[in-house]
């Protein structure tokens, strides 16, 4: 049914546009379905319906929010009965990471937050990390050498100090070895990866290690954010945070997220015991961070399992209606798929 | 923002300035007295300096905090010296000289954080608090060396040298260039 992502740039030169994050473009049974980043123009879509429609000649259109995919891709994580779109979605790929609340399948763009810590300076950092320590690392390929590292040895870990101090008392168990092939004199390298294993993916959590200016810890963002949404919605979005993205792929990532956040909640809560004088006991707050499978391509997997539903066929602009009435078809595309 | 701090602070603790005289287990002479004391502020300070060299931020939470930072920047120094050192006898004898050399302390100009520390209130207080500082000095300097040097090749590990480019809140005892 739904074939391999394409990457569809917009770029404001007629045919081609380039949109700030990334599309992906799902061809199922000959139907197109588009994505788009939230907060998206209504024009924006027009053009975007025009060229799918003039340039490809598709038989039908449907622009999804990238949030809403991300949230269906986390139904595979849980059992039918269960479905929701009311979630926090954590998107986190190569330039930035976004903390996107949806309730009922329409995103709270009020809300949204943006971090400015994402793979890209996970990869600096260990760059870093590794220059000042390894010496057998050629240079112009070092920042390479610190994707594959990042990508194959680094994941979270619930206290620096201790892993600190493991890393120090057994090293054999943790210091891994590393070989890369110079690409120039093509003899290998061998380099030791060692603390960068944690401390890689621990600037999500004290951005100060990377970045002066940002110290907000990745969980108290999500707290904000979840703290400025309707106050109806908040326990359905601790309940429901959906990760998404390449970099959320570190092992143990949603564990210490849900940790964090799970001590933040407790924390708020007690104090509103205490305050009142004991009066008021509010029921505990259920924190669940929800990781699956497909998390790395999530937004392309929600995408390609709402498209293979019936109902995707019913809320789709077909080519007909866009030659009679126009691109302004486009501009909404009802939110379906809790149906089933 | 939370780095690691201090739990050795009692309200016993007896201050100068506003730094915790906190007993460190040695054998130099000074003010502070070791005796019983399981783990102290210095062994402290080296289990917590490698994650603590990487804030840039720091809140003192208590007395104690103070006389952490401080052991943490001369950590810091020493690993500078002990890079250049190729045997454990000679980072030994290095940590001697540098134990005794005089840095300045809070409240003279070439300290690095005296808005977050007090000035000593009169000569005898800055006497003890120069001689618990030397005496913080000397006995860091050995116990890094028991860390530092790795016993198979009596080199110091990288693993302790990758951090002497990293500056703790940003912040130097000695000079820049030293």
């Amino acid at each position: 049914m739904a074939v391999s992502p394409v990457q569809v740039g917009k770029e404001a030169t007629g045919e081609w546009m380039f949109s700030s994050s990334c599309s992906h473009l799902c061809v199922c049974l000959g139907l197109p379905e588009q994505t788009e980043p939230p907060l998206n123009t209504p024009e924006n879509r027009e053009y975007l319906a025009e060229i799918m429609f003039e340039t490809f000649n598709v038989p039908g259109l449907y622009i999804a929010v990238q949030a809403v995919l991300a949230l269906a891709a986390s139904w595979t994580s849980r059992q039918v009965g269960q479905r929701t779109l009311t979630g926090i979605v954590i998107d986190s790929g190569d330039g930035v990471t976004h903390a996107i609340p949806v309730a009922e399948g329409y995103v709270i763009g009020s809300c949204i937050k943006h971090i400015p810590i994402a793979g890209r300076d996970i990869t600096f950092f260990i760059q870093q990390l590794l220059r000042d320590r390894e010496a057998g690392i050629p240079p112009e390929q070092s920042l390479e050498t610190a994707k594959a590292i990042k990508e194959r040895y680094c994941y979270i870990c619930p206290d620096i100090v201790r892993e600190f101090a493991k890393y120090d008392s057994d090293p054999g168990k943790w210091i891994k070895q590393f070989q890369g092939i110079n690409a120039v004199t093509k003899t290998p390298f061998h380099i030791d990866v060692g603390y960068e294993r944690f401390l890689g993916p621990e600037i999500f959590f004290h951005p100060e290690f990377s970045n002066p200016d940002f110290m907000q810890s990745i969980s108290d963002v999500i707290d904000e954010v979840i703290q400025s949404c309707p106050i109806d919605v908040r326990r359905p979005l601790y309940k429901n945070i959906v990760l998404s993205g390449g970099s959320t792929m570190f092992r143990d990532f949603g564990r210490r997220l849900q940790r964090d956040l799970k001590r933040t909640a407790d924390a708020r809560l007690r104090l509103s015991e205490e305050l009142s004088g004991g009066r008021i006991k509010p029921k505990p707050m259920e924190v669940q961070v929800v990781t699956h499978h497909m998390q790395r391509y999530a937004v392309w997997f929600g995408g390609s399992m709402l498209a293979s539903t019936p109902e995707f066929f019913q809320v789709c602009h077909s080519k007909k209606d866009y030659d009679e009435i126009g691109p302004s078809i486009c501009r909404h595309n009802p939110v379906f798929g809790i149906m089933s | 923002m939370p780095a690691y701090h201090s739990s050795l602070m009692v309200p016993e603790t007896r201050l100068v300035g506003n730094m915790a005289l906190l007993p460190v287990k040695t054998q130099f002479k000074g003010p502070a007295r070791g005796d019983g004391v399981d783990s102290d502020i210095i062994d402290e300070a080296i289990y917590y300096f490698k994650a603590n060299v990487f804030f840039k931020n720091y809140e003192i939470k208590n007395e104690a905090d103070r006389t952490l930072i401080y052991v943490t920047l001369y950590i810091s120094e020493c690993l500078k010296k002990l890079q250049k050192c190729s045997s454990r006898s000679q980072g030994e004898k290095e940590m001697y000289t540098l134990g005794i050399t005089n840095f300045p302390i809070p409240g003279e100009p070439g300290f690095p954080l005296n808005a977050m520390y007090a000035k000593p209130g009169n000569k005898q207080e800055d006497e003890t608090m120069r001689a618990y500082l030397q005496q913080l000095r000397q006995e860091t300097g050995l116990r890094l060396c028991d860390r530092v040097f790795d016993p198979q090749t009596d080199k110091p590990s990288k693993w302790w040298l990758c951090f002497v480019k990293k500056q703790f809140m940003n912040k130097s005892l000695s000079a820049p260039g030293q």
